[in-house]
């Protein structure tokens, strides 16, 4: 049975399908590495993933076209961003408990929003059409490489926008103007404040940015992922995002490095499923339990080095 | 702020917080209902109301549902005083009724024990549970939210796991366990409604954490250790000890509840997703500011809210699920600390002012 | 010149916090054009709150600002530093983990295609203005990693790169050596020269008189008038100041120091960035008698109460306590043995802000027999002694109800001191005891920490403040980087241009000499 595994694991189909489940990981984690990165913790990630997932669903869906659909996620994951930024901002709201509102709003409230849109419970399966999903992208050269080309090439053009957004990250945050305010602001909100930088609007900028990302995470799961919206669409994948946020040390190349663990673990999952002797529900708890695993070693790792260099 | 003014404030504060949720409510019922009169009196009025009379069997359902997220507020409650933002109150409520629900089909016992020992080993593992953020936030540093978030999602799977695989009644349409033994159930307070013992039981369980958190030395700490860790552990509290307690008492609570709510509401287990009450309990707690006494009250508008959605859904075609949207503005307000600080702060230079010309004359009266 | 002549003037100000407090009623201030101003006041007197309105961080209640003759509304720094203010904080408003020159653009980034950070920009301007001013930094050092001295620097040419004219210094010398503030007050006089207009916060007379032109003093939330500083004699300022002459002596008796208490043997720690911190430290403290433990801060006093407290792990050494060793002890154990600790930073180990005054005197002692019945707290007896408590040590409230956190800082403080001093200590450690609060508590803490060590406790205290640690303490031992750099048998003899000379390290006593402070082998 372990021979079986580990020949399955050297596939490429296996490869692909790593990234396929990272892709929507990816934006969250980049989410919440921005967000914390100014100093603000966006566990709200869940809810607005879901939120936009579905404004993703109803705007391809209004306009039949997937590039508007896509577009309409990103705009609603950065206004509800916003929204998270003016509750815990301006009213100052505990930035965790804004995050689990809008967690609430994302879990019971999207059923709701989609009735009052579509008059429909539940999921958007009825409204599916091809146009309004997110294409696959054949890369030239890529695809005809053996090996390489099965495993990176014929993803949805969202999962090259994920993985490209982890080098504009990291672009914003260490070689523009606004990524060193972000930074600053994370750090020391006093010294930016002190210098004229409005600590209030590089939160908002971060919570809209960190909202635009998994919003984009949302629309990779309705408008790719699973073909359509449906209530539990997201299942947790946006505090795994957080979570790898955390074990990537706050860098997006972390986080990136972090969420294909993930990826891993759930791939891996989804091969055992289909194997007899495996429990399907037990294989759906192991992404989890890899993180709470990943977190604990990581934890440990850093307080084993925080001893290291005392010595 | 004297007293009684900022009494008043905070009162004000709440019910504007509450108004903002109902009129936001309004809005969503105008857009979606093609009765909105019929949506809006099933909201506010149908659940204690019907036809010209109390609404008897409403009223004991509104009660009967505010159980389990007494529990878990409370619960809830503890963890938030200590600092602990430990979410995985969904997670060991659904445990505590798994467990229960396991000892209330296989174990069989005397009538008057059985319950008992289902909610006893409900809040244990519930508890133990809890040991895994917990312990790794002490001994790791490592943030018991995402472990807790984390862990949810196991316990979850780990249940539909053995659910599905070990304890199904392959007999039954949809996947359950097999019925409770009958001495198991935790008996209705009045037959024939959704009342249960367990309603006592929360309001007792009330009585208990309040008196532990402020009339005793462990939930001293607790509270302490949640304004101010490094303070605690220079006074010489244990703090690590402490921050571990204040969360096995969080899933002790919540794992309680979750047994309570399966024996008393159903005949067998049937959830098959985690059951809510967690994220509920937290607007409990948020709406009870932490304070274990408020948390039935909480609880109850709580649950009055959930089951005027439900009248609305049945009656006028709204989904039930805009509880969740109240639930958010409602959690989003009030735990805004800036909202109406406007009217805080002019409350505030009123008072200085008056303080300071108290003291004049007092001055002056001194000198005469 | 009229009114032309100031360039800042505060009219009538009136300040009340959110929490209450008024800190500034009714404050007339104005600056000239080119002088160095003081602002003096003891601390709560309101000066860095006037300060933060004059540099937009507050806004006043009541009350106008002109600069330059203009009324001027100031809602945010932003505001301020385009009209030409800067500030220097106490606390450096530096991001650690950023350069030198990342620091000095933040807020003004030189940009390249209007995206880009052009860090080499930064740097040029960074070195341009340290050259301008003669104020030497590296640009490219992460701030984290270079010396204090520098950071301040830092701090002025960020105001400077802003185009500030008016530079507000709140108590610039605080953390600095003696040759540090001498270096800072050069440059600050260049700056003068230079047609810049400074106003310097402080409570430390001797720099006042050196540097300033003109002073205004404030006591109590109000301006007690100004003052051309030549005219003025320190008496006068300190009179103005306190209302009534500073009583600086506390009588004691002659200490009659009998067995060891506390042993210190060969403390070494060296801190993560690895510089050593305490190096082989040894000392003993006698019941009856007051060790005093003074230099300039940041030379291991902060860590070695750490260690003596258990809060921190040396790497080598010992500690014990009537015999009994501390090391990987609970503070609670600590505690059991009879040590006590006042710490230096109240507001993070000291008190729970948003707790009660009650809460806050019994945090040490909830689980004693006295408290306790049963299960549940004997809340009669903590209410009788927080009462008393509250009266024994004169802390001014409305009652045992009171949130700790609104009190003033010196009534903060007598909460701490009750607690610590009322739990029958053998060991008392007081780290800056006095700091920033008012003169009335500090006379009445350095008044009962000698009574205490009279009634037969041993005393260790750590204080920057010379002249608290020369008045109190009985003998006195002086670290300079990490190491004993001499003890003092008799502080009586004391003067202080030779501590000067040992604290910062132009002396050190032999070996022989400083072992003295071990009166056990």
């Amino acid at each position: 049975m372990f021979d079986q595994l580990i020949s399955m694991v050297f596939t490429t189909s296996f490869g692909y399908s790593i990234i396929r489940i990272t892709s929507p990981i990816l934006f969250a984690a980049l989410a919440a590495v921005v967000a914390e990165k100014a100093g603000v913790s966006n566990i709200g990630l869940e809810g607005i993933m879901g939120i936009s997932a579905l404004f993703g669903v109803l705007f391809a869906y209004w306009t039949n076209n997937w590039l508007v659909g896509a577009l309409g996620a990103l705009v609603v994951g950065a206004f509800l961003g916003l929204i998270m930024g003016f509750f815990a901002l301006k009213l100052k709201t505990d930035i965790i408990l804004a995050g689990i509102a809008v967690n609430l709003m994302g879990g019971g409230g999207t059923i709701f929003l989609l009735y009052l849109f579509t008059g429909l419970k539940g999921n958007t399966a009825s409204l599916t059409t091809p146009a309004m999903l997110t294409p696959r992208i054949n890369i030239p050269l890529i695809q005809d490489i053996p090996v390489l080309g099965p495993i990176f090439s014929g993803h949805s053009i969202l999962t090259y926008v994920a993985f490209l957004l982890v080098f504009v990250v990291w672009v914003l945050l260490y070689k523009t103007a606004t990524g060193l305010q972000i930074r600053a602001v994370g750090e020391n909100p006093n010294a930016a404040d002190s210098v004229g930088v409005s600590v209030l609007k590089i939160q908002y900028i971060a919570l809209a940015i960190s909202g635009a990302l998994s919003g984009l995470g949302g629309a990779y799961m309705s408008m790719y992922y699973s073909q359509s919206w449906n209530t539990g669409i997201i299942a947790g994948r946006g505090f795994i995002a957080l979570a790898a946020q955390a074990m990537g040390q706050g860098e997006p190349v972390g986080a990136m490095l972090s969420s294909l663990l993930f990826g891993f673990a759930s791939a891996l999952g989804n091969k055992m499923e289909g194997m007899p002797g495996f429990s399907s529900y037990l294989v759906a708890a192991i992404p989890y339990a890899v993180t709470i695993i990943g977190l604990v070693l990581y934890a440990a790792a850093t307080i084993k080095r925080i001893k290291k260099t005392r010595k | 702020m004297k007293h009684k003014r900022k009494f008043m404030f905070e009162m004000i504060r709440g019910l504007a917080a509450i108004v903002i949720a109902i009129a936001v409510a309004f809005v969503l019922i105008l857009l979606s209902s093609d009765s909105p009169g019929t949506a809006l009196e099933c909201l506010l009025i149908r659940p204690v109301f019907s036809g010209g009379s109390l609404n008897v069997k409403s009223i004991w359902a509104i009660l009967g549902r505010m159980t389990p997220i007494i529990f878990t507020g409370l619960g809830v409650c503890v963890m938030f005083s200590a600092n602990q933002f430990n979410l995985a109150g969904e997670g060991t409520t659904m445990l505590g009724g798994f467990i229960g629900g396991l000892i209330a089909i296989y174990i069989p016992m005397s009538a008057g024990l059985h319950p008992a020992v289902c909610i006893l080993a409900g809040a244990v593992v519930g508890g133990l549970a809890m040991l895994i953020p917990a312990i790794i936030k002490v001994k790791l540093n490592a943030s018991e939210m995402v472990c807790s978030l984390m862990l949810n999602y196991v316990i979850m799977y780990i249940i539909l796991h053995f659910l599905n695989n070990t304890f199904a009644d392959r007999s039954k349409g949809s996947t359950q366990t097999f019925p409770f033994l009958e001495t198991a159930k935790v008996a209705k307070l009045i037959p024939g409604t959704e009342l249960t013992w367990g309603f006592l039981a929360a309001i007792a369980a009330t009585a208990v954490i309040a008196v532990f958190m402020f009339r005793t030395r462990w939930g001293y700490a607790i509270r302490m250790i949640g304004i101010n860790e490094s303070f605690s552990k220079y006074s010489g509290m244990k703090v690590g000890a402490i921050i571990v307690a204040s969360q096995v008492i969080g899933g002790v609570l919540s794992g309680m509840g979750g047994a309570i709510e399966v024996l008393g509401r159903y005949s067998a287990f049937l959830w098959k997703e985690l059951p809510g009450y967690g994220w509920t309990g937290m607007t409990v707690a948020i709406l009870a500011k932490n304070n274990p006494i408020m948390v039935p009250f909480a609880a109850l508008f709580i649950a009055y809210l959930n089951r005027g959605c439900e009248l609305m859904s049945i009656y006028a075609g709204v989904p039930s699920e805009m509880i969740d949207i109240i639930q958010a503005v409602i959690f989003l307000f009030f735990a805004a600390e800036q909202f109406m600080a406007k009217t805080r702060q002019k409350i505030v230079v009123k008072d200085a002012k008056e303080e300071m010309r108290e003291k004049q004359l007092a001055a002056e009266g001194g000198n005469v | 010149m009229g009114e032309q002549e100031y360039v800042v003037q505060m009219k009538g100000i009136t300040k009340v916090y959110p929490n209450g407090v008024a800190a500034n009623q009714g404050v007339d201030f104005n600056v000239k054009r080119g002088e160095i101003h003081a602002l003096m006041g003891e601390n709560g007197a309101g000066k860095s709150t006037l300060m933060k309105m004059l540099f937009g961080l507050e806004q006043p209640t009541e009350g106008e600002i002109f600069i330059n003759g203009k009324k001027e509304t100031l809602s945010s720094p932003t505001a301020a530093i385009s009209k030409g203010i800067g500030m220097v904080h106490q606390h450096f408003m530096l991001v650690p983990n950023l350069t030198v020159a990342e620091n000095m653009v933040l807020g003004m980034e030189p940009k390249q295609k209007s995206l880009f950070l052009d860090y080499k920009k930064a740097v040029e301007i960074t070195k341009e203005y340290a050259q301008k001013y003669n104020l030497q930094v590296d640009p490219d050092a992460k701030v984290r990693d270079i010396p204090v001295g520098m950071k301040q620097k830092v701090e002025i040419l960020k105001a400077l790169v802003r185009g500030a004219k008016i530079l507000i210094l709140d108590e610039p010398t605080a953390v600095l050596t003696t040759q540090e503030t001498e270096e800072l007050f050069k440059e600050l006089v260049q700056l003068k020269e230079q047609g810049y207009t400074l106003i310097f916060i402080s409570h430390k007379l001797n720099e006042i008189k050196q540097i300033t032109d003109r002073m205004t003093i404030m006591r109590g939330g109000k301006s007690m008038g100004v003052y051309n500083t030549a005219d003025v004699s320190k008496e006068e300022i300190s009179r103005l100041m306190v209302g009534r002459d500073v009583i600086l002596t506390v009588e004691k008796e002659k200490a009659v120091p009998a067995e060891v208490v506390l042993k210190v043997r060969n403390l070494e720690y060296t801190n993560e960035w690895n510089k050593k911190m305490l190096d082989k430290i040894s000392f003993d403290v006698r019941k009856g008698e007051i060790l005093g433990v003074a230099g300039v801060e940041g030379n291991g006093q902060r860590e070695l109460v750490d260690m003596l407290f258990s809060l921190n792990t040396p790497d080598s050494g010992a500690v014990t306590v009537n015999g009994e060793s501390v090391m990987n002890k609970s503070q609670r154990k600590i505690r059991d043995l009879g040590v006590s600790l006042i710490p230096e930073d109240r507001m993070t180990f000291g008190i729970a802000g948003s707790g009660t005054i009650e809460e806050n005197l019994m945090s040490d002692r909830v689980a004693s027999k006295r408290y306790n019945k049963g299960p549940l707290f004997n809340m009669k007896a903590m209410h009788d002694d927080s009462d008393q408590l509250i009266v024994d040590y004169k802390v001014l409230c409305k009652s045992r109800k009171q949130q700790v956190g609104m009190l003033s800082g010196g009534n903060i403080q007598k909460v701490v001191v009750a607690r610590e001093f009322s739990c029958n200590p053998v060991l008392i450690i007081a780290d800056q005891p006095t700091r920033g609060i008012d003169v009335g508590a500090t006379e009445f803490i350095r008044k009962k920490l000698v009574e205490l060590s009279r009634a037969g406790a041993a005393v260790l205290l750590v204080s920057a403040d010379l002249n608290e640690v020369m008045e109190l303490s009985d003998s006195l031992i002086i670290m300079c980087n990490g190491k004993i750099a001499a003890y003092f048998e008799d502080t009586s003899k004391l003067d202080d241009t030779i501590m000067g000379e040992y604290m910062l390290g132009l002396k050190q006593q032999g070996e022989e000499e400083v072992r003295r402070v071990q009166h056990e082998a």
